[in-house]
């Protein structure tokens, strides 16, 4: 008796399994469905390419297209919450960030936070940084960038970096060719 | 509903086995490259896979060419994209002279052979990579270096190369747990042994890691348990975390390790303590088999006998639900339960169901879902789900793609025809001709230097005041010679006053005239713009058109395939969970028969002993 019972309970203890295991990374899996979703993957990767492409030159074409990135350049002195845009005098967008996004950031991520169509000619851009500053205070910071916008594409980054010297952050607007 | 989160495959493992890369990026050069890394670093590999292939078609990744090259292999690996990803690495390694490059493109061979089951592939791609890759990079290199020897059967060298690991503790840990486990099934325990205790005694409090050191603990004490070694196993056993999710485990084990040294008083404490727990734990359900057993060698037979004759009715009871899980298994109700709950656009490799709902059968879904097999099916599902929601989301744009079309052709309609009168209406040619004579007219002042060509209103006012006084009869008369000596002297000075201001006059009437024309080209490009518009918005348009057209169909083509293969998945994985709730069902009927034996001992001897 304790015997039969030790042999299950020893079954049940060991049916711990590897991780990281070969079998568990899909080698074992059944090859055929499994090619069958790579290339139903493949296939929906390359229409989302191209409707991604229609749907931006139908909605956002090249000659009205601008496109607001937020940025993060070390960012030590300022714990990010918020980005708010306004494109002459309307808010066009007003973003909070997760925890993730901000990391995604931090590491090295752009986050597209406005993408929308502008006439040629001369315009204002006002963003409005809301966080954490240094010593954990609310940190409110506005930058503005007056811009000409041509037939192109306009691209306008929002960075985020650290002022050294003064152990402050800094709000950057930049225009991209 | 009841709220539970169960993490199907470890962070770490998240992003070391199947995540690419967390690249270091230094200055973003591109904002379409840092958009990418956005969602590549958020583990959204299907959005950032997307943005990459859109930005490189766009030519936006200039500056980051290579970089990108390697993201969208590891990208395509992470999105299980294998020959994909293969194309790309041995595309970089032919096209590639850098040498950190070339190391991460061997590396992610390597990896993609290693994912095929082609160790020995792998094996070579690995061993070409040299001096230059990051520390994470190695790390998982070495790894999978030691999986693939493990997956062979050649432990000694599996075990060379964890000895020999130079790469972050987690990892370590992770190889030598998997090796320990290996040497215990090949019944190599001293080996085993001694790699899962290092593991077990681990002091990182990281939850992975004490996930981890309890399985090391469990594995282990388990190891000694099968050889006999029970005073070694409780010690072991008793490191498992009790509020962990091997704690059952753990104590059945710790019960078993005093039970084997006769000292079943010590080992019903653990044991009672498992009786009340969930039942679907195997290790309780061979509790209520422990327990009446050590009652009954502590001779309280009463007992036992009343425990056995329990534990019956539990089986029973957990049977009659099993035969309702299987049934709903079979006829797919539960996976849809469960699948309902889901939220397929989270990031793969970190699938969290927050509510499961709380039904008889939903108690065997945190069971099943532990499956290993029934996760990479489930895994494939959840991907199937997303690509058809991608697919219906785009149906569903075309659509308001195709009004937005329509929608703009009227607008076109409606504005050509005021359109067109506006821009007759301009006369821009008369504009143009009437500067020629203008500028014609001012090249004759210039070259006949006519200062009254360029005289002011007054001035002119005045010449022809003075040239009407010449033509007035009284004139010449008599007594006019004072008159007539103002009149040369003012004729003089207004001569003299035009020649001088002409130089001026001629410069600003030149500038005026560069100013018509600029203002002139102006209108003019602006005509041309709308004459351009005028003709290239209805081939746009039709463009659009055709695209949106041809696009339709071939959604619908693939959204079928999807569904299709959506089917044969969860046919797939309604097998497989019928197959394991069967195999938990046995169990029971074993244990039963197991209570039902026992009781039957008992009785027997009592009758005998009553005799």
């Amino acid at each position: 008796m304790k015997a039969v019972i030790r042999n299950l309970t020893l079954l049940a203890g060991l049916g711990i399994s590897f991780v990281l295991s070969a079998a568990s990374t899909g080698a074992g899996q059944a090859e055929g469905l499994d090619d069958q979703v790579q290339n139903l993957k493949n296939e929906v990767l390359e229409l989302n390419r191209e409707l991604f492409l229609l749907e931006e030159e139908l909605l956002f074409p090249a000659n009205t297209q601008v496109s607001v990135f937020v940025s993060m350049d070390i960012g030590e002195y300022f714990s990010l919450d918020s980005v708010q845009i306004k494109l002459d005098g309307k808010e066009v967008s007003n973003y909070l960030y997760t925890e993730r996004e901000v990391a995604a950031m931090y590491r090295g991520g752009v986050h597209r936070l406005f993408l929308g169509n502008l006439k040629t000619g001369s315009h204002q851009l006002v963003a409005i940084f809301t966080g954490t500053g240094p010593h954990g205070r609310d940190y409110r910071r506005g930058a503005t960038l007056d811009f000409e916008k041509n037939i192109g594409t306009k691209f306008v980054e929002l960075q985020i970096s650290d002022r050294q010297i003064k152990q402050q952050p800094e709000f950057l607007v930049r225009e991209w060719e | 509903m009841r709220p539970l989160a169960i993490l199907v495959a470890g962070c770490l493992l998240a992003s070391a086995v199947y995540g690419a890369e967390k690249l270091s990026t230094g200055i973003i050069r591109d904002l379409h490259y840092g958009e990418v890394l956005f969602d590549f670093y958020q583990d959204d590999y299907f959005s950032a896979l997307n943005k990459l292939l859109v930005a490189r078609d766009a030519d936006r990744l200039t500056h980051h060419e290579t970089e990108a090259e390697l993201l969208l292999g590891g990208l395509y690996l992470s999105y299980g994209q294998h020959q994909r990803a293969g194309e790309i690495f041995d595309r970089l390694l032919n096209e590639s002279v850098d040498g950190s490059i070339r190391d991460r493109a061997w590396f992610y061979l390597g990896k993609v052979q290693y994912r095929r089951g082609k160790y020995d592939a792998a094996d070579v791609a690995f061993g070409r990579v040299g001096n230059e890759l990051p520390q994470n990079l190695d790390a998982e290199r070495h790894l999978l270096m030691s999986q693939g020897l493990m997956a062979r059967g050649m432990f000694e060298p599996a075990a060379e190369i964890l000895e020999s690991w130079q790469g972050p503790g987690d990892w370590l840990a992770y190889g030598r747990y998997n090796l320990g486990v290996a040497m215990v099934r090949m019944n190599r325990l001293e080996q085993g042994a001694s790699l899962l205790n290092k593991v077990g005694l681990l002091s990182d409090t990281s939850a992975e890691i004490s996930a981890l050191r309890d399985k090391a603990n469990l594995a282990l004490g388990y190891a000694y348990l099968q050889q006999d070694f029970e005073g070694q196993a409780k010690p072991v056993l008793q490191r498992v975390n009790l509020h962990g999710p091997f704690s059952n485990k753990a104590l059945l084990g710790v019960g078993w390790a005093d039970a084997s040294q006769d000292n079943y008083r010590q080992a019903l404490v653990p044991w009672l303590e498992l009786k009340n727990r969930d039942l679907l734990d195997s290790a309780v359900q061979e509790s209520l088999l422990a327990v009446p057993y050590a009652m009954g060698r502590l001779e309280a037979h009463g007992s036992a006998a009343e425990n056995y004759l329990a534990a019956l009715e539990d089986f029973d009871t957990e049977i009659g639900r099993l035969d309702i899980a299987i049934q709903s298994a079979r006829d797919g109700t539960m996976i849809t339960a469960l699948l309902e709950t889901d939220d397929p656009q989270i990031a793969r490799w970190y699938w969290q169901l927050e509510n499961i709902p709380d039904t008889t059968q939903a108690r065997y879904l945190y069971h099943l879902i532990a499956n290993h097999e029934l996760q990479d099916g489930l895994r494939n599902y959840r991907d199937l789900m997303a690509l058809q929601q991608h697919l219906d989301g785009w149906a569903r744009k075309l659509e308001a793609f195709d009004d937005m079309v329509a929608t703009r052709w009227i607008a076109y309609e409606q504005r050509l025809a005021p359109t067109n009168s506006q821009l007759d209406a301009v006369e821009l040619d008369r504009h143009f001709a009437n500067r020629d004579r203008l500028a014609a007219r001012l090249e004759g002042v210039e070259q006949t230097r006519d200062v009254a060509g360029l005289a002011t209103g007054n001035e002119l006012f005045l010449w022809q005041s003075l040239q009407s006084l010449e033509s007035h009869p009284a004139w010449q008369a008599e007594g006019m010679e004072e008159a007539r000596e103002k009149y040369r002297v003012l004729k003089g000075f207004l001569s003299w006053e035009s020649d001088r201001k002409f130089k001026y006059r001629l410069w600003q009437k030149k500038r005026s005239l560069s100013e018509l024309d600029a203002a002139l080209a102006e209108a003019a490009q602006r005509r041309d713009n709308v004459d351009a518009s005028r003709d290239s918005v209805p081939l746009d348009l039709e463009k659009f058109s055709q695209h949106i057209a041809s696009l339709a169909p071939r959604i619908a083509q693939v959204r079928a395939k999807v569904i299709k293969a959506l089917a044969v998945q969860q046919n797939e994985i309604q097998v497989m969970a019928v197959r394991e709730l069967e195999t938990q069902k046995e169990r029971l009927a074993t244990y039963r028969i197991q209570a039902q034996f026992a009781l039957a001992t008992m009785y027997d001897r009592a009758t005998a002993a009553s005799n």
